[in-house]
């Protein structure tokens, strides 16, 4: 953890986040794409309902 | 019949008074004490912060649910645990004192024969000089304070029209706050309004937070497998950070706030000043002020809650380093030693230590996200007790049932952004919650711990919004949406 615990040494220590990875065009226009969405919808609530089922009890 | 008391009205609370009067019908009655007269669904304060929707949205009435569902209802806040009872009899009864009408200040005892302590947090504002609405910074924490920091957008949006620069600063207000997924939402439903708004290019907007690394959401942050390369939700997070242009100062303990400067220390020991114009910080978190007494009138409230005021129940409290941590150290049934029909669900419950590791700074101040225990995993828990007391009502020797947060999965749903069509959302599963590092080599299990971020992050949000509304509600169907 804290690869990106690096200042910019501004007036105040907040991090550089220049490293950090910028979405490329085309996966700003998959995350805003409503079938591919839809699509991304029922494989989260699949997923949530897969987690529900294995780890709600116990 | 037998009296069942629930403490508390929250998701653990509720879920757990719903479930108790579906298994146990009408041969025992369920009473549930709260101080207040509405529900909230609290994720969706943070869209009534930004002004997206009204507080009516995120609240309900509850007593004409309990009325429907023949729960009983008293509005009040519990004061006193009389486990064993007192020197009139050995029947065990809360004290409680009424918070609205003509008995409002008023005190009165509940009798019970199993009790539920799912009470919530104190909102510890005065724990940092300055912070919280009584204060110099605003609050989501309830729809009041949420109505009240949309007001504030509101007016800073105004400034900027004018062509007034702004800094906002919205995170955690204290070195052991909880609940950083609320800071994180707000921080990206503020800057979603103000670009919105057309004067994004005149806000500065920081990120100012406990968590020692991005993505670290007091959980000690994730590990997620994608496209066969193992990544940190600290990477995943700082994309989004640097996409949408929000500074972000980690490790941080507010000191104290006045007018229109935060003061705050970070681990290396130094202390800085932040000017702002507009600040939301959550204040941290305490178990209710419930004092506990034996038969004889003896104080045991030591005995039965942590200093920090939450309940203790069948978690291992023995102190030890953090390299010794174990996921069995996390309760499994929230049965409080010594008294098997008495049980604390959600909040209220005492975590036997963080789940992030817990840090100090320079100086010696300490800076320990606290383990978050809200939303699913509360009302996993408070589903959990009903069932084991609708068993014992029935058998009491029956064994409790289990919920163990490192077991239990949790879906957080962060909202970025809303619109039907142009909303957004960091869209997190966890499975367990607290890490089980002798079970997974990454903590958790990465088929199941995910984080993705798009316009169905905000659909799901959205569903979840009406969905548990509807569920609280105890409408049709209701036990059928899984906590």
């Amino acid at each position: 953890m804290n690869s990106l615990l690096t200042t910019t040494g501004g007036d105040q220590p907040t991090l550089d986040l220049s490293k950090a990875p910028l979405p490329n065009a085309k996966t700003l226009r998959q995350r805003m794409s409503i079938p591919l969405q839809f699509l991304r919808f029922l494989a989260f609530n699949a997923l949530i309902m897969r987690m529900v089922a294995k780890g709600h009890s116990g | 019949m037998a009296s069942v008391v629930v403490l508390g009205a929250g998701v653990a609370g509720h879920t757990a008074a719903l479930h108790l009067k579906r298994l146990i019908g009408k041969q025992h009655t369920v009473t549930v004490v709260s101080p207040n007269s509405q529900w909230n669904w609290i994720p969706s304060n943070i869209w009534v912060g930004v002004g997206e929707i009204p507080a009516e949205k995120v609240l309900f009435k509850l007593a004409p649910v309990y009325a429907r569902k023949k729960i009983d209802f008293v509005q009040a806040k519990a004061v006193e645990i009389h486990p064993e009872g007192d020197a009139a009899g050995a029947a065990p009864y809360v004290t409680v004192e009424h918070t609205s009408g003509e008995r409002k200040g008023q005190t009165d005892t509940v009798a019970y024969e199993y009790l539920i302590n799912a009470t919530g947090p104190k909102l510890k504002f005065e724990a940092t000089p300055g912070l919280g609405p009584d204060g110099h910074t605003l609050s989501v924490c309830t729809a009041d304070h949420a109505d009240h920091a949309a007001k504030a957008l509101a007016a800073s949006i105004e400034k900027m029209k004018a062509g007034q620069k702004q800094t906002f600063v919205i995170g955690t207000g204290h070195g052991t706050c909880t609940c950083q997924g609320a800071a994180f939402e707000y921080v990206f439903n503020v800057e979603n309004e103000i670009r919105q708004a057309g004067v994004r290019d005149l806000a500065r907007i920081i990120y100012l937070t406990n968590e020692a690394a991005l993505g670290d959401f007091g959980v000690g942050g994730m590990v997620f497998d994608q496209q066969g390369f193992e990544t940190t939700s600290e990477l995943w997070t700082g994309s989004l950070f640097r996409e949408r242009g929000v500074e972000a100062i980690v490790g941080a303990h507010v000191e104290k706030v006045e007018e229109g400067v935060i003061f705050y220390e970070t681990l290396d020991g130094a202390h800085h000043q932040l000017p702002f114009d507009f600040s939301m910080l959550i204040p941290p978190f305490g178990g209710q002020p419930i004092k506990a007494f034996d038969r004889d009138g003896v104080d045991i409230t030591e005995r039965l809650f942590a200093p920090s005021g939450f309940m203790k129940v069948d978690a291992d409290y023995t102190p030890k380093p953090y390299e010794d941590w174990k996921a069995a150290d996390w309760p499994t049934t929230y049965e409080v030693p010594g008294y098997r029909n008495v049980f604390a669900a959600g909040i209220a419950f005492a975590p036997p230590h963080q789940i992030s590791r817990p840090l100090k700074t320079a100086n010696g101040t300490v800076v320990a996200p606290a383990p978050p225990r809200t939303g699913m995993p509360s009302g996993v828990m408070g589903k959990a007790v009903a069932v084991t007391i609708s068993k014992r009502l029935k058998n009491p020797d029956a064994e409790a049932e289990h919920a163990s947060m490192a077991h239990m999965g949790a879906a957080c749903v962060a909202s970025a952004g809303t619109g039907l069509t142009k909303g957004s959302a960091a869209a997190m599963t966890m499975l367990p919650v607290v890490p089980d590092y002798d079970k997974y080599p990454t903590g958790r299990d990465t088929r199941e711990t995910r984080g993705e971020l798009g316009l169905h992050g905000h659909w799901v949000k959205l569903m979840l919004h009406y969905l548990f509304i509807y569920k609280a509600k105890a409408r049709l169907g209701w036990q059928l949406i899984p906590e």
